[in-house]
């Protein structure tokens, strides 16, 4: 109970520490997108019977017309009473955008990191374990493999040959084949929809979905993830410890996993958060390359076309998102190394 | 037992699969419908044409073929709600007659008080109608009039050649006036923001659901018989999907996932044709114009001779082969016998220009600039795939005659800002008319301080020519005006017309029907499958 409740009054106090740079965040996002050059009120005003008049139109609808200053306080009012204003490029609230699209890219990168976490982590162990021999090599190789490969290039390829060339795949537009019905939104992850719809072939089909772009993606982080587990268990394989472990007697497996790995995995955990936090917004190019419906690809294009709010509410979101990803990176310390949470 | 019921079941939905795929058919696009109402500022080209099918207007353009292909066309009409139109005998009054058996999506009939309330928005409201309306002289709700339920009448002031073709466009659309007045609030009387996501009209197609950026799925309207036959619309669903990755729309299209796609890359255009398997409609844009701008207002390229001297530098075949892989139709090379345009009844159309290094150091000298000069050439990212190519081969070229040229990639909403704000000195960019008249395009590209006078051209006789063109009721005078403003177009120089690229349609060989449509969509009521 008391675990608990340190826990808790922990989370809670990092997370009100945190306020302060979701603030900062917030207006440093608001004025750069105002200093980049373009007028967004003149592109989007392309018209083929575009003037002066619809220019005008669109800047007093975005709130151009006013000073910046102003501009800044009535944004944050705005974000105050949860209003994070309406995208151009999508004709849609930026909000109910989001809302829509962040389940999309949180199922992808939850399945790809959970994809690399798999691949990674015995990958690394199996490394440390035999440091040196040609299965360092064979892991360091996949390693450096994954990172040089940019996500469009290793995505179209995947596409080229499990959907191109062997119709494996299937085809790699959206979330779920346009053929099949959605199930009805309950958390906006399909895989959990369709199985509280208990529609197992709609589930088949948005599994299907998600293998080659979950796969690009874990491919991209791997190496980070299999470098650090090799690392830390190779620190702790070299402690005390472990060393005392082994002279007990105890059988090599629970030495092995009890000891060295459970140590090691808190480096690993730190690295995992950040990981999953960068993959989160750095997957534009597989959204893109895989039409995903996510924030990310959302985000570009409406930099790309100097839509600021979506921009800006993009940016909020990767940041709250970064705030809650750490605090649950601190609560994971706490249980898998009981210390940490001693104040 | 239930493995019993799921064999059941998959063998029975097969063939109802299959059936519905037959029956819908699946278009990828690279970009997103924004609206459902394309009046809104910012509405994308997809919501144009998405426009058409969900909201019928009083008249459509008619097809003819241009090099065997079929093409809309600006001077021949067909009718949606109007059953037929007449033109007073001084031209000033259009009288027409509605259909009387045209419902909208809801089942409550057309009338002619729908006909009125839509075009006193597209006239009133603050919408993109209202600055392309003005252009076929309709400009206010004074010029509207109901006369009996079935039958309405436009004035005009003067008579005007594009008065017609404007309600033919894809922004006066019908609404079910009701419905939209009952969505309207005191702010908002024109329903503006309901109908950005709601429809109220009488179209072919009925949205099923609409996700911006994602797909839109449409279903057939039973009750709408406006099809060239007095038929309904083919298709039973329209899918159109947004793939941003041109490469994978080429792909689903090729392996039969998509049927049809209008944005491929030239090259996967081009591969596909030579594949033979798809049916490959490629179509001049004969609507539109790919050109490389000065601004004439500003040193050096305020001297005709240095706008002329680049004229005769570019390598134009090579450009047109490495930006379009040759998919298009040329804008240069011709002949001119007498150094005068040999007609006038058209622009765009092909200039005497060539590749001549010798006479363009000679313009070059005679200019003052002997040994050159240095200035930057920018174009769209939007447009990095053709314009690259182009632009190197631009910069290679000029050199030899001492021209140094850097090349800026501008994004898109920053190049459109400096050509809005006049400051780009040297470019290239389209234009698209809808309404490619040879008076259309001068009074919209080449006159007054507009943004689309890219050329900041301000020359007297062409705006006087034009204008006087835009009422010319006797089509040899017309044709004469327009003569003279090729000729002086050349003389000139405001711009080099390049070429105009082609609207690749790539289809399923099932596909029939496809005809090139001024907003460069498809307008898919006229598809069928074989």
């Amino acid at each position: 109970m008391s675990q608990l409740s340190t826990t808790a009054k922990r989370a809670g106090w990092r997370f009100a520490s945190s306020l302060p740079a979701l603030f900062g965040v917030l207006v440093f996002t608001f004025l750069l997108m105002r200093v980049l050059p373009g007028d967004p009120a003149v592109f989007f005003a392309s018209g083929p019977s575009a003037g002066k008049e619809e220019i005008e139109m669109i800047r007093k609808q975005m709130g151009l017309d006013k000073p910046v200053p102003e501009q800044l306080v009535r944004y944050l009012g705005d974000i105050g009473s949860g209003n994070l204003g309406r995208s151009l490029t999508t004709g849609q609230p930026v909000l109910a955008d989001l809302k829509s699209r962040l389940p999309a890219s949180l199922e992808l990168t939850f399945s790809a990191l959970l994809i690399a976490l798999l691949t990674a982590i015995p990958l690394g162990v199996a490394a440390a374990l035999r440091q040196g021999s040609w299965i360092d090599h064979v892991v360091r190789f996949i390693c450096a493999l994954g990172v040089c490969v940019p996500t469009f290039v290793s995505g179209l390829l995947l596409i080229y040959a499990f959907y191109y060339l062997l119709g494996m795949a299937p085809d790699p537009t959206g979330r779920v084949d346009i053929f099949t019905s959605q199930p009805p939104v309950v958390t906006g992850f399909l895989l959990i929809d369709f199985t509280l719809a208990g529609d197992w072939e709609g589930w088949r089909a948005a599994a299907a979905q998600l293998v080659l772009p979950a796969f690009t993606m874990a491919l991209f982080v791997v190496a980070p993830l299999a470098r650090i587990t090799r690392a830390a268990m190779l620190a702790s394989l070299g402690s005390d410890f472990v060393r005392t472990a082994r002279s007990l007697g105890l059988p090599p497996a629970k030495v092995i996993v009890t000891y060295a790995l459970r140590n090691a995995l808190l480096p690993v955990l730190t690295i995992a958060g950040i990981v999953f936090s960068t993959m989160l917004g750095a997957n534009v190019l597989v959204e893109k390359v895989f039409s995903w419906p996510g924030v990310a690809s959302y985000a570009l294009d409406a930099l790309l076309a100097s839509d600021y709010a979506p921009v800006q509410g993009f940016v909020l979101l990767m940041a709250s998102i970064f705030v809650v990803v750490n605090l649950t990176v601190d609560v994971l310390y706490g249980i898998a190394d009981p210390r940490v949470s001693v104040e | 037992m239930t493995c019993l019921a799921v064999a059941l079941l998959s063998s029975t939905a097969l063939p109802v699969l299959a059936q519905t795929r037959a029956e819908t058919l699946r278009h990828v696009t690279g970009a997103a419908i924004n609206t459902l109402d394309p009046n809104i500022p910012g509405s994308t080209r997809e919501a144009f044409g998405l426009s058409l099918l969900t909201y019928d207007r009083l008249l459509s353009f008619g097809k003819k073929q241009l090099d065997g292909k079929w093409v809309f066309d600006l001077d021949n009409f067909r009718g949606e709600l109007a059953e037929s139109y007449k033109f007073s005998p001084d031209g000033l009054k259009i009288t027409f007659a509605l259909r009387k058996d045209a419902k909208f999506h809801d089942g409550t009939p057309v009338t002619a008080e729908d006909v009125k309330w839509s075009l006193d928005r597209a006239v009133t409201a603050n919408v993109l109608g209202k600055g392309q309306l003005l252009t076929g002289s309709l400009t206010s709700a004074d010029q509207f009039k109901v006369i009996d339920a079935h039958t309405f009448e436009v004035t005009l002031p003067k008579p005007d050649k594009l008065a017609l073709a404007n309600l033919a466009v894809v922004y006066p659309v019908i609404f079910n006036s009701k419905l939209a007045k009952s969505k309207a609030t005191p702010e908002d009387p024109w329903a503006l923001a309901w109908l950005k996501e709601n429809t109220a009209g009488s179209g072919a197609y009925i949205i099923e659901s609409f996700k911006p950026g994602e797909t839109t799925i449409l279903r057939r309207n039973p009750d709408w018989n406006r099809g060239s036959a007095e038929k309904l619309a083919s298709f039973k669903r329209i899918i159109t999907q947004t793939i941003p990755e041109a490469a994978t729309r080429a792909n689903l299209v090729e392996k039969g996932d998509a049927d049809i796609v209008i944005d491929l890359q030239a090259t996967d255009a081009a591969d596909l044709e030579k594949k033979g398997k798809l049916k490959v409609i490629s179509t001049p844009q004969y609507n539109s114009i790919t050109f490389v701008s000065f601004n004439n207002q500003m040193a050096p390229f305020d001297k005709l001779d240095v706008r002329k001297a680049i004229a005769y530098t570019l390598p134009y075949d090579d450009m047109f082969k490495a930006a379009l892989f040759g998919r298009g139709a040329p804008l240069y090379g011709a002949n001119w016998a007498d150094g005068k345009a040999p007609t006038g009844a058209i622009f765009p159309i092909p200039q005497p220009l060539k590749t001549d290094l010798a006479e363009a150091k000679k313009l070059l000298t005679a200019a003052g600039f002997p040994d050159g000069f240095s200035t930057t050439f920018s174009f769209n990212v939007g447009q990095a795939s053709t314009a690259e190519p182009m632009a190197a081969l631009l910069k290679e070229s000029l050199a030899k005659i001492g021209i140094k040229v850097e090349i800026q990639k501008l994004p898109d909403a920053q190049m459109s800002t400096l050509i809005n704000e006049k400051k780009v000195p040297f470019f290239t960019e389209g234009i698209v008319a809808w309404l490619p008249s040879m008076d259309y395009f001068y009074r919209n590209f080449y006159i007054g301080p507009i943004r689309w006078n890219y050329a900041s051209l301000n020359d007297e006789k062409i705006t006087e020519w034009a204008q006087a063109a835009r009422f010319e009721p006797d089509m040899a005078k017309y044709a004469a005006l327009g003569k003279d403003l090729n000729t002086r177009h050349f003389e000139l120089m405001p711009q080099i017309p390049l070429w105009q690229p082609s609207q690749d349609a790539v289809m399923a060989s099932s596909i029939d029907g496809y005809v090139y449509q001024f907003h460069r969509q498809i307008d898919f009521r006229d598809l069928s499958r074989k």
